[in-house]
C-alpha cells in the first residue's frame, strides 16, 4: 500500500513549469491580515479545539478533559472541561436518549506572562467558557447520533501602558478589548474502532455569527486525536490533542 | 484560439461520508445523519496558492405515526468554499453557505404505491472575498414552496421503482440591486433596481430506477417576476424573463470482481428569452447586441472507477468533463469584440485517489486532481469594459 501512495503520489505531485511559484509572503500576509481584521474569531477557533462536545461513553457518569496541542501548547491556553451525565440512554424509559451536561473554562498564560514582563503591555486578559448539553441516541447497537447545544464565550482585551502605545498604520493603538459569544447547535455521529476506542464527527454551527466548524476524533481511553477543519478560518485545519478520563 | 487559463489543481485532503438512517419496524422514531467534508489546496496556474473546502451535513428524524402515515423532517446545512467553478457561474473566493428545512409526509396506499406531500424552506447565505457579513450577500436567497411525489415500486426483488414529482419554489433576492441601474440614475432616491432576481420556479421530473441503474428526466421553469428582456435598442421591453431548462441523465452504480464503476451522463438544454448589450466602456454609444445569449447545451460526463484492492483499501481514478456550446452567443476576441464562432467552453477534470473504509460507517479518500478549462472565447476583460444589460445566476 505505502508503495501504491509513493506512486500516486509522484504522479499527481510532480512540480511542473505550468504551476505557478507559491508567494509564501503575500500568503503570510494575508493571514496577518485576516488576523487583525477579527482577531477574537482567530482566538476562538482555538477554544474549539479544547472544547469537550462529544458524549460521554455508554456506562460513564462523568469525565474530564484538558486540551493538549494546540491549545496548552505552543498557544498556552490552561484550560480545563468536564462532562456530566443526567441519565442513560433508556434508564428513564425505553427508547429516551442519553442526556450530559458539558463545560469548561481556559485563561491565556502567555497573556499573563506579558503583563507581568512586558514594559509596554499595562493589562492583558485573554479566556473564555462554555457550557451546553448533548442528547446521544443508538441507531444501531454499533452507531450513536448525537445532537446538542452550546454557549461559548470568549474575552479578548489588551491595554498598553501609557507612552508606550504602538503605532499601527499610523494610528496609535492605545488598547483593543473584543469577544466573542454565540449559541451553537451541534451533531455528530460515533462508531467504535475497537474494544474502547471510538471515531466521531460533527457540525458545530454557531446561530448568531454564522461561524462554524467540522471535529473529526478518534479517542480512546485516555487520549484524543482529532482533526478539526474551520473553513472560514485563518487556519483551516487544526490537527488536535486532547487528554481525557472518563469514570 | 483555445486557450488554458488554469493548468492545475493539486487537491489533497480529507473526504469522509457516512450516513445512519435505517428504518426499523420496532421503532417509532429512526435518526438521520449524514455528513461530507472534504477540504483541498488549490495550486493555479496564475495567482497564488489557496484552500477550499465543502461542507454537507444532513440531519432528520423519521417518524412512523401508523403503519401507513410517516412523517420525515429533514435539515440540511451546506457550505461551499472557494474552488474553480465553471464559467458564467461566480468567482474563484465567492463562498455560500445554506440552510434547508423539509417536512415530508409519506401516505403509503399499497405496498407498491407510495404518495410524498412536503413544504420547503431554504436560506443561502453568499459572500465574496470581500468577506462581508454572511446577512449582507448580494446574492443572499431565500424560497419557501412544497411538492408532490409519487412512487411506484415494480421490481421488489430489483429494488426497481419510479418516482415521478412536481415541486414549486418561490425565491427571493432580498439585497440584490442592479448596480448599473442605480449608477446611472444616481440622483434617484426611490428603490426602482431591487427584486430583479426574484422569481417562481416549476419543475417536473420522472426518474426510474432499477438494479442501481438510474435515470431521469427533469424540466425546470423559471418565471423572473420583475426582470424584463433587453431589446436590440439596449432599453429593456415589456416582456419578462423566462428561463427553462431540460435535462436527462443516466448513470448506474455497479462492482464487478474489484472494479467499482459509477458513471453518469447528463444532457441540457437551457433556453431563456434574454438578450445581451455589450458596452465596450463607460459612455459606449454604439453597444453590441447579442440576441438570446444565454441559450446553451451542455453535455456532462462523469466515470469514476475504483479497484478495491482490499476490503478497506482501493485506489481509483476519475475522469470528468464539461462541455457548454452556445446557440447564438459568439465568442469575442482579445479586442472584446463579437467574432462569427460560437462560444464553446470545456473543462475536464482527471482525479488519482486512495480510499480507505475507516469504520463501518465513513471512509475517508485522499486525492488530487488536474482541471483543464479552455474556451474559444478570447477576451478577459469583463469589467467595466463589458457590462451586462442583465445580470444572471
Amino acid at each position: 500500500m505505502k508503495r501504491l501512495i509513493l506512486i500516486l503520489l509522484a504522479l499527481f505531485l510532480v512540480k511542473s513549469n505550468a504551476f505557478a511559484t507559491v508567494d509564501w509572503e503575500s500568503k503570510g500576509m494575508q493571514i496577518a491580515g485576516e488576523i487583525i481584521a477579527n482577531p477574537a474569531g482567530f482566538f476562538y477557533d482555538f477554544q474549539q479545539d479544547l472544547e469537550a462536545t462529544t458524549p460521554l461513553p455508554p456506562g460513564k457518569r462523568f469525565g474530564f478533559q484538558m486540551g493538549l496541542f494546540p491549545t496548552l501548547i505552543p498557544v498556552t491556553y490552561t484550560n480545563i472541561s468536564g462532562k456530566y451525565r443526567l441519565h442513560g440512554e433508556g434508564r428513564i424509559a425505553p427508547g429516551v436518549p442519553q442526556l450530559d451536561l458539558i463545560g469548561g473554562y481556559w485563561d491565556m498564560l502567555a497573556a499573563k506572562m506579558a503583563t507581568k514582563d512586558s514594559k509596554s503591555i499595562d493589562s492583558a486578559k485573554f479566556g473564555g467558557y462554555y457550557v451546553g448539553a448533548i442528547m446521544s441516541t443508538s441507531v444501531s447497537p454499533r452507531v450513536r447520533t448525537f445532537w446538542g447545544y452550546k454557549r461559548s464565550q470568549l474575552d479578548a482585551s489588551l491595554k498598553f501602558k501609557p507612552g508606550e502605545e504602538p503605532t499601527l498604520l499610523g494610528t496609535t493603538v492605545h488598547s483593543f478589548d473584543t469577544g466573542f459569544k454565540d449559541d451553537f447547535f451541534i451533531a455528530g455521529i460515533e462508531t467504535p474502532r475497537s474494544v474502547g476506542k471510538l471515531w466521531s464527527i460533527q457540525l458545530n454551527y454557531g446561530l448568531k455569527t454564522q461561524t462554524f466548524s467540522s471535529k473529526v476524533s478518534w479517542y480512546g481511553k485516555y487520549f484524543e486525536l482529532g482533526l478539526n477543519i474551520y473553513p472560514e478560518g485563518v487556519l483551516v485545519v487544526h490537527p488536535v490533542w486532547n487528554f481525557h478520563l472518563n469514570f | 484560439m483555445k486557450k488554458i487559463f488554469f493548468s492545475a489543481l493539486i487537491a489533497a485532503g480529507l473526504a469522509g461520508r457516512l450516513c445512519a438512517a435505517v428504518a426499523e419496524d420496532s421503532r417509532i422514531f429512526t435518526p438521520f445523519f449524514d455528513m461530507t467534508l472534504s477540504e483541498a489546496a488549490f495550486l493555479p496556474s496564475e495567482g497564488n496558492i489557496f484552500s477550499g473546502g465543502n461542507m454537507n451535513t444532513q440531519v432528520g428524524l423519521l417518524a412512523k405515526a401508523a403503519e401507513k402515515h410517516h412523517l420525515f423532517g429533514l435539515y440540511n446545512f451546506n457550505y461551499s468554499g472557494q474552488g474553480f467553478t465553471p464559467q458564467d457561474s461566480k468567482q474563484f473566493t465567492d463562498r455560500s453557505m445554506s440552510h434547508g428545512f423539509n417536512i415530508e409526509y409519506r401516505r403509503v396506499f399499497t405496498d407498491r404505491i407510495r404518495v410524498r406531500p412536503g413544504v420547503s424552506l431554504t436560506r443561502e447565505y453568499r459572500r465574496t472575498g470581500a468577506n462581508e457579513v454572511w446577512k449582507n450577500g448580494l446574492y443572499n436567497m431565500n424560497s419557501v414552496g412544497g411538492q408532490l411525489a409519487a412512487d411506484y415500486t415494480f421490481d421488489e426483488e430489483k429494488n426497481g421503482y419510479v418516482t415521478v414529482q412536481y415541486l414549486f419554489r418561490k425565491v427571493k433576492f432580498p439585497n440584490y440591486t442592479d448596480l448599473l441601474s442605480e449608477f446611472q440614475n444616481a440622483g434617484n432616491t426611490a428603490e426602482t433596481s431591487g427584486g430583479l432576481q426574484d422569481q417562481n420556479m416549476g419543475q417536473i421530473s420522472v426518474r426510474p430506477s432499477w438494479n442501481q441503474f438510474f435515470g431521469g428526466l427533469t424540466y425546470t421553469v423559471q418565471n423572473y417576476k420583475n426582470q424584463k428582456v433587453v431589446a436590440n435598442t439596449g432599453v429593456y421591453g415589456d416582456s419578462k424573463q423566462r428561463d427553462t431548462d431540460t435535462a436527462l441523465d443516466f448513470g448506474f452504480h455497479h462492482t464487478l470482481g474489484i472494479f467499482e464503476l459509477a458513471p453518469m451522463v447528463s444532457y441540457t438544454i437551457h433556453a431563456s428569452n434574454q438578450n445581451f448589450m455589450l458596452y465596450k466602456f463607460l459612455g459606449d454609444t454604439s453597444p453590441q447586441f447579442g440576441e438570446k445569449y444565454y441559450d446553451f447545451k451542455e453535455l456532462a460526463l462523469s466515470v469514476p472507477l475504483d479497484l478495491n484492492i482490499t476490503s478497506k483499501w482501493a485506489v481509483g481514478g476519475a475522469l470528468n468533463m464539461t462541455r457548454r456550446a452556445y446557440d447564438k452567443r459568439t465568442a469575442r476576441d482579445a479586442a472584446n469584440n463579437f467574432t462569427s464562432a460560437k462560444q464553446v467552453n470545456t473543462m475536464t477534470t482527471l482525479t488519482g485517489s486512495i480510499r480507505k473504509r475507516i469504520n463501518e460507517v465513513a471512509m475517508v479518500r485522499l486525492f488530487a486532481s488536474f482541471m483543464a478549462a479552455n474556451s474559444n472565447n478570447n477576451s478577459r476583460n469583463i469589467c467595466p469594459t463589458a457590462i451586462p444589460a442583465t445580470a444572471s445566476v
